[in-house]
């Protein structure tokens, strides 16, 4: 029998792990680097307070960036999740302010407006074989152009009932951080433990084969942009909670770019077949505490710009030859 | 032979794009029949430094660039409404914020003589030769938010003045509630030049008025998010933080949640956030007597007057065309003044 040994690691297979597990994701020493210094420059980094501020703001980018990366896994690529996101918040907000619905209804809504902005990416990028990333961006654009036209005006109040999306603790934990918990959680177990997990890796590396293996090519991938376009409409609904306002205008302005460097920054290959959600955990991490840092040391704009900008090359050329050179 | 379907099978994609193609088509022949120009829009020719011609106008373009405002659309509305009152069509640009495109867009309409030009140049360097053809060609051009060397008139606002307003409210609210003591967090922008003097009138006013209030950050932010995010971070280092200022209400709406959510009562009696332009989120929170104070706001109606009025003053051969839109100080007990403001936002 093996359980008993494989149930309680012994302390050296601990230590084993762990090491394999910062050779695997070089950016963990980066992150845990990044956080020591930021707590002994500013004495007040590691605060609970601060702590709970940069998970909740870290936490809607999770919840986009999880589904996203398993796109870009299979060899796809999502940009239009910032107007998503703005279509999403602006389709909640207009339903629990101004149609006065339940926050489950106003919730419901967003993800049916998130799910059909996906459900067109997917079909013209799976099922008509339009480069993903031209549809996308095209996407990005008219989604835009489209919460701008039916919400021309900023919406706010949108009631006690569905702050609570926002501003609610579950198991003493802020909801949108449980919910993006949750998200992180399923994705792992979907890319670990299921055969479409697998596929999404097989799609990935190679197309053709995973065509000629029996593998249905398009219906993953689609289902993965419905997906992710659902998650960014969530989002949207989290960020108009918080902030009790919607602006379609800018909300989600460039949050596209931003997901999509925590994608990379986490080990997720552009060009598909390899990632890990746990790699995508750190990505977003290293971006909420490298902007709370700064903001922290009050670190002038422009000077800002430049450390944020040198501080994700330095991570992601971490992440492309710390592997290499620790083999 | 075993077929890899990189997609559906070849006619049907064939057909897709052929009928997307002739949608595109049919769509933009339809969409370009709509805008086609008037025949009195282009024979109307306006000297627009020539005092003394007078010229019916048919056509103004107005150029606003930061489309994804909602002042924009509220601007676009009015502005609308107003010139319909004269006859005159309104022809907007589509900019997006970006400056590339504001160029872009300011030279098309000086090459198809759009007879009167309204446009707000994100980089007024950059627009000054746009501007020098657009008079060489007999266009009216007016500078909206500045003044360019070549112009036939301006509409004025005067950020500067709007963030002097916030900063010296704020100064003295902290003189009379905090005796003067406290801290301070601004909220800026740096990136663009009605930024820069906004975040200068504010910071100048308020540092000259409350020497004794410790300003301990000064971080850029625009919109809600970032504000939200920002003045979190700010609030770890500083729960005792009193007073947030913004360039934007946008912003400083981001700062008023950020401080409720750390657990500040909204009609906490020792904290100040202000913002500027007069959104309706920030004037609602200060109607209801929140701690969102004040906001230096832009009556949207004066603007779109301006925007009319002031190219066909031109036109009419008026001495002193220009105009100058006021931007008043809203605060708690405004009541009027708030519901005409959001009034003229809905």
């Amino acid at each position: 029998m093996t359980t008993a040994t494989t149930a309680l690691p012994t302390p050296r297979a601990l230590a084993g792990g762990g090491l394999t597990a910062v050779r695997r994701n070089p950016l963990l020493m980066v992150l845990a680097l990044m956080v020591l210094v930021f707590q002994l420059t500013t004495g007040s980094f590691l605060d609970a307070g601060n702590l709970r501020g940069i998970a909740t703001d870290a936490a809607t980018l999770a919840i986009v960036a999880v589904p996203l990366a398993l796109l870009v896994i299979s060899g796809y690529l999502d940009l239009s999740v910032g107007s998503t996101l703005a279509l999403g918040g602006l389709v909640a907000g207009w339903l629990a302010g101004q149609q006065h619905q339940s926050p489950v209804v106003a919730v419901l809504g967003a993800l049916a407006a998130g799910a059909a902005v996906g459900a067109v990416n997917g079909v013209l990028c799976c099922y008509l074989g339009l480069s993903a990333f031209i549809v996308t961006l095209g996407m990005l654009t008219a989604v835009r152009g489209l919460a701008q036209q039916l919400f021309p005006l900023p919406l706010s109040s949108f009631g006690s009932g569905f702050a609570w999306l926002g501003g609610s603790r579950i198991a003493g934990i802020d909801a949108p951080v449980f919910i993006a918990a949750l998200v992180l959680l399923a994705g792992a177990l979907f890319l670990a433990l299921t055969p479409a997990g697998r596929h999404v890796f097989a799609i990935g590396v190679n197309r053709e084969a995973a065509y000629l293996s029996g593998v249905n090519i398009r219906r993953t991938p689609f289902a993965l942009f419905v997906v992710t376009g659902v998650a960014a409409a969530l989002a949207g609904a989290i960020k108009a909670s918080v902030l009790d306002s919607v602006v379609a205008g800018t909300s989600g302005a460039g949050f596209e770019l931003t997901v999509l460097t925590a994608v990379l920054l986490g080990g997720v290959a552009l060009t598909g077949g390899s990632g890990s959600v746990f790699g995508v955990l750190l990505g977003v991490l290293f971006l909420g505490c490298l902007q709370n840092g700064l903001t922290l040391l009050n670190v002038p704009t422009f000077w800002q710009q430049m450390a944020q900008g040198s501080a994700l090359v330095a991570g992601a050329a971490l992440a492309y030859f710390g592997p290499r050179l620790t083999r | 032979m075993t077929r890899f379907p990189q997609a559906v099978p070849s006619a049907s994609r064939r057909q897709f794009l052929a009928w997307s193609g002739g949608t595109a088509a049919a769509t933009a022949l339809a969409l370009a029949g709509c805008s086609a120009p008037d025949a009195g829009a282009t024979s109307a020719k306006a000297t627009g430094t020539a005092a003394g011609s007078s010229k019916t106008l048919t056509r103004i373009g107005f150029d606003y660039p930061f489309t994804q405002l909602p002042l924009y659309s509220t601007l676009v509305k009015l502005s609308t409404a107003a010139a319909k009152q004269h006859d005159i069509s309104l022809l907007t640009t589509s900019d997006a914020g970006n400056a590339d495109t504001q160029a872009t867009n300011l030279n098309t309409w000086v090459s198809q003589k759009v007879p009167a030009i309204v446009s707000f140049p994100m980089v007024f360097e950059a627009t000054e030769a746009i501007a020098k053809r657009a008079l060489d060609a007999g266009l009216i051009w007016v500078t909206y938010g500045g003044s360019l060397e070549h112009q036939s008139a301006d509409i004025q606002f005067s950020f500067l003045e709007g963030g002097t307003l916030l900063g010296e409210a704020a100064a003295q609210w902290a003189d009379e509630q905090l005796g003067g003591k406290g801290k301070v967090a601004f909220l800026t922008d740096s990136t663009i030049q009605l930024g820069r003097e906004r975040t200068k009138g504010m910071i100048d006013a308020f540092t000259k008025n409350a020497p004794g209030v410790d300003v301990v950050a000064q971080e850029q932010a625009i919109d809600p998010d970032t504000g939200l995010s920002k003045s979190r971070a700010v609030l770890a280092k500083h729960p005792d933080l009193n007073i947030i200022l913004g360039i934007t209400d946008a912003a400083a709406y981001g700062g008023f949640k950020a401080l409720q959510q750390a657990g500040r009562k909204a009609t906490d009696a020792r904290t100040f956030v202000g913002g500027q332009d007069g959104s309706a989120p920030s004037l609602l929170a200060i109607k209801q007597g929140t701690f969102y104070r004040a906001s230096a706001a832009l009556a949207p109606e004066d603007i779109a007057a301006a925007v009319v009025e002031v190219p066909r003053a031109v036109a009419a051969g008026k001495a002193n065309p220009s105009a100058q839109v006021p931007i008043t100080l809203v605060q708690r007990g405004d009541t009027a003044r708030i519901d005409a403001l959001l009034a003229q936002n809905s």
